[in-house]
């Protein structure tokens, strides 16, 4: 049944949530020292450097607990059960200890840029990548065939953020045709207007292109699947039967081609996230990897374990989408699930 | 065959592909005339050219097979038209409209991401049919093929048995009112209930359809049952044509005769039964003479160095023998003896 099917993948995606929340729980105790005496080393550390004289364990636990979501008084089973509750019901995911801001408002704060450059990255790279194939495909054995082969074999050895780093060299400083770091230029007004948005437009070029590399690969094997699909039956009979050779094209060949490679897109969707980490880094592009990244260099325990609750969530979520429409798209797989 | 008219005439037909080792010729300078509303078998080993000569009706040979010669498509009225001269679009329209062709390994014919009624709907879009009416007449056919049209309609190719499949081939191949149907081996994969039915089913559309049938295959026992007449081929060409009557009982050229001798028989002992000794010749090699001299029982000095051209028998029926004549005794059959065909069940 197709509701069968339905309840699976939410019945999955729902018990992923509940793995990653748990594992963030554990991560929290299997810090150095104990589940949260380094965080209440950290905060003696700060509190002394601002000169405060008393210490008190009661406070220093109420610190903790609004910094971690953990009371670290209660029975494991407690901290567990409120750590687990104020993430689902308050959506709380605890405070950031140097920027001293919730977790949710720094996140949400910035997902919007990285979700924006990565998505472009994604669309720019498996656009590319199935028209690449599918002409290689066509042509296949021409010069081109070959000459791209050896191109995006060569890409795909080289990683992504070397590519980055070159990007940078050529075309941000010595051509200085795009700018080598940030979001949007200081120099314009935030807003609805042009110079604003052709800025960030411009910021976002780079990142986008090397991230995109990831993508391209997906060249080759669109390539493969395009030759497999030409050499089908069904593609003899349907030019027998006189049809059009655009609805040849896309119906036939690039359908049947891109259906593979829906699976590595699923895949890749979870990659998008742990490569946003190191580009967003090599282009100071202040996104939520960035964040990560710093929360990492800064030991923020919250903001790490929050950033990797909203990452595996969003990931979750594109996954379960694209598994819901993996139906609409090849009808056999439904039909498959049943015989499980 | 009320009309005793030409639909397709093949003349010098050549077809060959070019190898590594050189050119592979694996149809050599045959010409057939297809009368109309027959329906004519064509049989012979595999790779004896049947698929390539049947493809080459609907100028669909598949890359990098090339074409040469003439085949000429006789239209009920209108000009003559010379199927291999026809540009790019003209052949669109004509295939399938005119000439629709069902072949070996429909079960993977069609498209595994479309409903059965995607296929009929864009099949109708691109010869700019009415598509209403289209569906409506599609409905119809399946309905005529034993299919529950309802269901058919709204399934996906994957939902379908094989014997479904084919036959719901055979509705889309309808579904222009083509005038010709090649078959190309279209029940190879299937079993022999299905086989049968499927053959009782093309008399029925033929019928009702006035169709032209080409029907390919190697088993001769279906063909009896369903062709008019006869075209057998060996090594690349043509080597004998006639009535199935005339073949099955009169059959004049050696290897048709090796043929009917080979064909399995249950009723039969095992020990005379005949398999053809030697082997069939390669594409590649150019044969001296006669091409089935090598394994010939009567073959002489005039087979190896000269090549018999098609010679009448008698009416219809003409033979690539030198010795058609000698044919019957050189090359006995079981019926011969019991005065009973025995492939005519």
């Amino acid at each position: 049944m197709a509701t069968n099917y339905l309840a699976k993948r939410f019945g999955q995606a729902i018990l992923t949530l509940v793995a990653t929340i748990a594992l963030s729980f554990v991560l929290y105790h299997a810090m150095p020292g104990s589940p949260t005496e380094s965080l209440k080393n950290v905060i003696l550390s700060q509190q002394a450097a601002a000169g405060g004289s008393t210490v008190n364990i009661e406070r220093l636990n109420r610190l903790v607990a609004l910094y971690t979501n953990v009371q670290p008084d209660q029975p494991l089973y407690v901290q567990f059960y409120q750590y687990f509750s104020s993430i689902i019901l308050e959506q709380d995911l605890g405070t950031s200890i140097y920027e001293n801001k919730p977790v949710t408002t720094l996140i949400f704060e910035r997902i919007p840029w990285s979700m924006f450059i990565s998505v472009y990255a994604m669309v720019v790279g498996y656009s590319l990548s199935v028209l690449i194939g599918a002409v290689m495909a066509f042509k296949e054995k021409s010069r081109f065939d070959s000459v791209s082969s050896v191109v995006l074999i060569g890409l795909n050895s080289v990683p992504y953020y070397i590519v980055g780093i070159l990007l940078i060299y050529f075309f941000a400083i010595q051509m200085s045709w795009f700018p080598y770091g940030g979001r949007v230029s200081s120099s314009v007004t935030a807003g609805f207007n042009v110079p604003f948005m052709r800025s960030i437009v411009m910021h976002a070029v780079l990142p986008i292109f090397s991230m995109s590399m990831l993508g391209l690969g997906g060249a080759l094997t669109m390539r493969g699947n395009s030759v497999r699909v030409l050499g089908e039956d069904y593609l003899r009979v349907a030019k027998l039967r006189g049809l059009r050779g655009s609805r040849i094209a896309t119906q036939y060949v690039g359908r049947n081609a891109i259906l593979p490679m829906y699976t590595q897109f699923m895949i890749g969707i979870a990659g998008v996230f742990s490569s946003a980490v190191i580009v967003e880094q090599i282009f100071s592009y202040p996104g939520v990897g960035l964040l990560m990244y710093n929360a990492i260099q800064t030991q923020d325990y919250p903001l790490l374990m929050g950033s990797l609750i909203i990452f595996t969530t969003v990931t979750v979520v594109a996954i379960f989408i694209a598994d819901l429409t993996y139906g609409f798209i090849d009808p056999r797989i439904s039909a498959g699930a049943d015989n499980e | 065959m009320s009309v005793r008219d030409e639909i397709f005439e093949i003349r010098n037909l050549d077809v060959s592909f070019e190898l590594n080792r050189g050119a592979s010729r694996v149809v050599r300078d045959v010409d057939l005339n297809i009368h109309r509303e027959e329906t004519l078998g064509i049989v012979g080993e595999s790779g004896s050219g049947k698929s390539m000569l049947s493809s080459s009706l609907l100028n669909a040979v598949v890359e990098p097979g090339v074409c040469s010669g003439e085949v000429t498509y006789y239209p009920q009225d209108g000009d003559p038209i010379s199927v291999l001269e026809l540009s790019e679009s003209e052949l669109k329209r004509f295939r399938w409209e005119e000439v629709a062709m069902v072949f070996q390994g429909a079960m993977s014919s069609l498209n595994p991401v479309m409903r059965v009624r995607a296929h009929f709907r864009e099949t109708l879009q691109d010869h700019n049919r009415d598509i209403p009416a289209g569906l409506e007449r599609a409905r119809e056919l399946l309905e005529s093929v034993y299919l529950d049209p309802d269901r058919v309609m709204d399934a996906y190719p994957h939902e379908l048995s094989g014997g479904m499949k084919q036959r719901a081939l055979i509705a889309l191949s309808l579904i222009l009112e083509p005038e010709v149907l090649v078959m190309d081996e279209p029940t190879a994969a299937l079993d022999l209930l299905m086989q049968r039915s499927i053959v009782a089913l093309l008399d029925d559309l033929q019928e009702e359809h006035d169709l032209t049938i080409v029907f390919i295959t190697h088993d001769l026992p279906l063909l009896t049952k369903l062709a008019d007449r006869l075209t057998v081929m060996y090594a690349f060409g043509i080597i004998e044509n006639g009535t199935v009557d005339e073949l099955l009982y009169n059959s004049s050229h050696p290897y048709t005769r090796a043929l009917l001798a080979a064909t399995p028989d249950l009723n039969v002992p095992v020990d005379e039964m005949h398999a053809i000794a030697g082997s069939k010749p390669d594409p590649v090699d150019r044969i001296e003479g006669c091409s089935y001299h090598p394994r010939c029982p009567i073959a002489d000095e005039h087979c190896r160095s000269s090549e018999p051209p098609m010679a009448t028998v008698n009416g219809t029926h003409e033979s690539a023998c030198f010795y058609h004549e000698k044919a019957r005794e050189a090359v006995p059959l079981r019926g011969d003896s019991k005065q009973e065909g025995a492939v005519h069940e």
